[in-house]
């Protein structure tokens, strides 16, 4: 009895500091991934990963196929995919979640042909690599890197981890994956660790996802995969990567350096997925598993999102908006995600969420006088404090806002959500951080 | 759809609030505000209500002189609406005795003597206000900015202002109901009725301030802070540990105190004067405590030093005020040296080690 309790509560594996938001996953915990029809048209995004825009290589009258290459990518980012088959009737500028960039507008011809790549049986890491890069495939937890840049490297590595924490409040994409589909997702992992030459993989998951981790569990039980299931404390930020490799590894890694330093790589769950789809079913990356939740529709639900659709359509699909009184639409997750001004964007690769909050869920309060709590440093898991380099930024002293660490922050908002007084702290620290990044460059 | 907000993550905020903080410390202010009540009479909930009208007064007098805005909306704008003024005016108002004694002094037996220490108390309380409100908070920037608990402030320019009352040497005829009588820091013997330790913990002693007498009352107020999660329960007992060290090293031995009157002394240096009330509503006031644990733990510290040699060899009999004054000012300079480092990065000596390892090993090489 007293063993459980431990193992259940002191001994699980977490971080120093951080939140405990309320999750709000009960929303869409239960709700089974359903196929989002694709509209009549579809806009897709030639940036959706972090990089440069990828060069369209497809012209407007073009007749494509679900599967079809239509941008390429140039010296880093990524390819792009058709996610339905049809014409492509427009190439437009359109404004997406990091600005503004050239849409492939494509309109369905209800025909779902589709084009799929060669099925690896038994790949070699080359191979691996090699369709990973091909597929498009970029880290799926909202950053966009590219996971073949990744893999790409010849450092040794001891662990590969996947992400599958999924801190964010509301967000159910990963665990619904875990839940339903746990065989392609250990493969998945299991061709990273291939891939990347390591000698553990993990799958690390908190333990507010108690059906995900059961159902890891008993698949490995039936099928021996060698992939390790961690399971973690809930807390918020578990899901950025040097926090996660600290509760599982234990290992520090500075903001300056890079995780493969010290034997650890790290993926997203969801992209060890898109792993699983390219090399086993030779699909590439054109789709994903989106949650769309919050208070402010009426039915929140998990779809499997083809690349291009538009919110717009994602919540007529869901039944709509519950009222009048919806504060902030975001593309992603709260804490992280940002905010977008209308339902005229596009779903990406990246957007693993779609979240509608209403006035009595978002914060709405505006901004008061710091009043020197510190309750902002004690919650910052890098040890910052953010009330210092929030009020030197704002006196314009850079070298004072480097000093409390405005370049090592890892913008996860914690020091805003616990601020009495409402300050918009991470926005601040990011823009020292910028303007660091900037001073450094000259 | 209405009108949508677009604005940087995080989205979604925690309940908390200054106002909340603020109302939370009210809270856990009440018992002491009945024990102060019921052991001094009346006149304590005069002076927290003057304190209280007259903080809120001042503060809102500042916004508007300074904002210009003579009308509803700068009213509404004000500072005054986080209710920071009254957990000020209160913690001021028990830090003064229930009455100021005028009548002694000026008209030793003119016409309603009584009537003109109520005038003169009420006057003090509003110049104490003023002083705490006006000159230690606003005009250093308003909440969060002042380099000292503007309460504490305002105690000790009273304290400099009127000696005699507020240490309460003269604590004869100044009109206190039956415990009237001087602490156990002025006079020394533990038979006399002060020296009582129970009485001392109940609160039925004399003293000059008025709220610092109760400990149950001040620790149910801790109690109230802590579960609401308001204060780190770390700086009182920092402050009060220290206070029962430094009272054995420099009370216990300097004056060779022996036997169980060395534990006698040193649980009765916790229990009187203001160091328990201070340790728990002042010392964590959040914008004159240090922001890092280690700084706190110094600042802690600190206070109980300096209270025990103002206490041992001061003039004074009670030195809580000026080492909580002394440690507030301190604060800034252990803020500006005492910075953690971000997560997973060396130290400078320990980069220094690693390259220096390095540069070996290629020379090695």
């Amino acid at each position: 009895m007293v063993e459980k309790y431990l193992e259940g509560y002191i001994l699980l594996l977490t971080f120093p500091k951080g939140i405990h938001p309320d999750g709000h996953k009960h929303l869409t915990e239960d709700e089974k991934i359903a196929v989002m029809p694709v509209p009549a048209k579809v806009f897709i995004p030639v940036l959706q990963h972090s990089g440069k825009p990828a060069e369209p290589v497809v012209k407007v009258g073009d007749e494509v196929a679900a599967g079809q290459l239509i941008a390429k990518a140039g010296t880093s980012g990524a390819n792009v995919f058709a996610s339905c088959s049809g014409k492509v009737t427009a190439i437009e500028d359109r404004p997406c979640t990091t600005g503004k960039c050239a849409h492939i507008v494509i309109e369905n011809d209800n025909k779902n042909k589709a084009i799929t790549l060669e099925k690896l049986k038994s790949p070699t890491p080359e191979q691996i690599i090699e369709r990973v890069v091909y597929s498009g495939i970029v880290g799926m937890g909202g950053a966009g890197y590219p996971s073949g840049s990744k893999l790409k490297q010849n450092k040794k590595i001891e662990v590969f981890i996947i992400n599958a924490a999924e801190c964010e409040p509301y967000i159910n994409c990963d665990n619904r994956l875990m839940i339903e589909h746990p065989g392609e997702v250990l493969d998945g992992a299991k061709l990273l660790q291939t891939a990347a030459g390591a000698e553990r993989c993990v799958i690390a998951i908190e333990d507010n996802k108690p059906k995900a981790i059961a159902s890891l569990n008993e698949y490995n039980a039936q099928n021996n995969t060698g992939v390790e299931v961690a399971v973690l404390k809930t807390k918020y930020p578990q899901g950025d990567a040097r926090r996660l490799i600290f509760a599982v590894t234990g290992k520090k890694v500075p903001q300056s350096s890079r995780s493969t330093d010290y034997g650890v790589m790290m993926n997203n769950l969801h992209t060890a997925y898109a792993v699983y789809q390219a090399v086993r079913e030779g699909m590439p990356s054109y789709s994903r598993v989106m949650t769309v939740t919050g208070g402010g529709i009426k039915k929140p639900s998990n779809l499997l999102v083809a690349n291009g659709i538009l919110y717009q359509d994602l919540i007529d699909h869901c039944g709509g908006l519950t009222g009048d009184n919806i504060a902030k639409i975001i593309s992603g997750g709260p804490m992280t995600g940002k905010a977008v001004l209308g339902t005229d964007y596009a779903a990406d690769k990246t957007s693993g969420c779609l979240l509608l909050l209403t006035n009595g869920e978002a914060n709405t309060e505006n901004p008061t006088a710091c009043i020197n709590c510190a309750k902002c440093a004690r919650v910052c898991p890098v040890n910052l404090m953010p009330m210092y380099i929030d009020l030197y930024h704002r006196a314009e002293n850079l070298d004072a806002a480097e000093k409390y660490g405005a370049a090592s922050c890892i913008e996860c908002g914690c020091c805003s959500y616990v601020c009495p007084a409402k300050r918009p702290l991470v926005a601040s620290i990011a823009h020292a951080k910028n303007k660091l990044k900037e001073r450094m460059k000259k | 759809m209405s009108e949508l907000i677009l604005s940087a993550a995080p989205h979604i905020a925690n309940k908390n609030s200054t106002r909340k903080i603020m109302m939370n410390v009210l809270i856990a202010l009440v018992p002491s505000i009945i024990a102060a009540i019921y052991f001094f009479g009346f006149m304590v909930a005069v002076n927290i209500i003057i304190c209280i009208a007259s903080c809120f007064g001042f503060e809102l007098l500042y916004n508007l002189v300074i904002s210009k805005e003579w009308n509803k909306a700068g009213v509404k704008n004000s500072t005054v609406w986080d209710f920071s003024f009254a957990v000020t005016g209160i913690i001021l108002a028990l830090n003064l005795p229930a009455w100021f004694n005028f009548s002694n002094q000026a008209m030793a037996a003119g016409i309603m003597p009584k009537a003109i220490d109520i005038i003169g108390t009420i006057g003090v309380c509003m110049l104490g206000s003023l002083v705490a409100i006006v000159i230690a908070k606003m005009l250093f920037g308003g909440i969060g900015r002042n380099f000292a608990n503007p309460a504490m402030l305002g105690r000790v320019f009273l304290f400099l202002c009127f000696p005699g009352a507020m240490s309460a040497i003269g604590a004869d005829g100044i009109g206190m109901e039956a415990t009237t009588g001087a602490t156990w820091l002025v006079d020394r013997s533990n038979s006399g009725l002060a020296g009582n330790l129970l009485d001392m913990f109940i609160g039925n002693t004399g003293s000059a301030a008025v709220g610092e007498t109760c400990a149950v009352a001040i620790l149910l107020g801790l109690i109230y802070l802590v579960v609401t999660k308001t204060i780190d329960i770390r700086l009182p007992l920092i402050i009060m540990g220290s206070t029962a060290v430094f009272a054995l090293l420099l009370d216990g031995l300097v004056n060779k105190i022996t036997g169980m009157d060395l534990l006698y002394n040193m649980i009765a240096h916790m229990l009187s004067g203001g160091i328990l009330f201070a340790a728990v509503f002042m010392a964590t006031d959040y914008s004159t405590s240090p922001n890092t644990f280690i700084g706190t733990a110094i600042f802690g510290v600190g206070i109980a030093l300096f209270t025990m040699l103002i206490r041992v060899f001061g003039s004074y009999p009670e030195g809580t005020s000026f080492a909580l004054l002394f440690m507030n000012v301190l604060v800034p300079i252990l803020d500006k040296y005492i910075v953690p480092k971000p997560f997973g990065q060396k130290g400078q000596r320990k980069q220094k080690k690693v390259k220096a390892a390095e540069t070996k090993a290629q020379e090695a090489k």
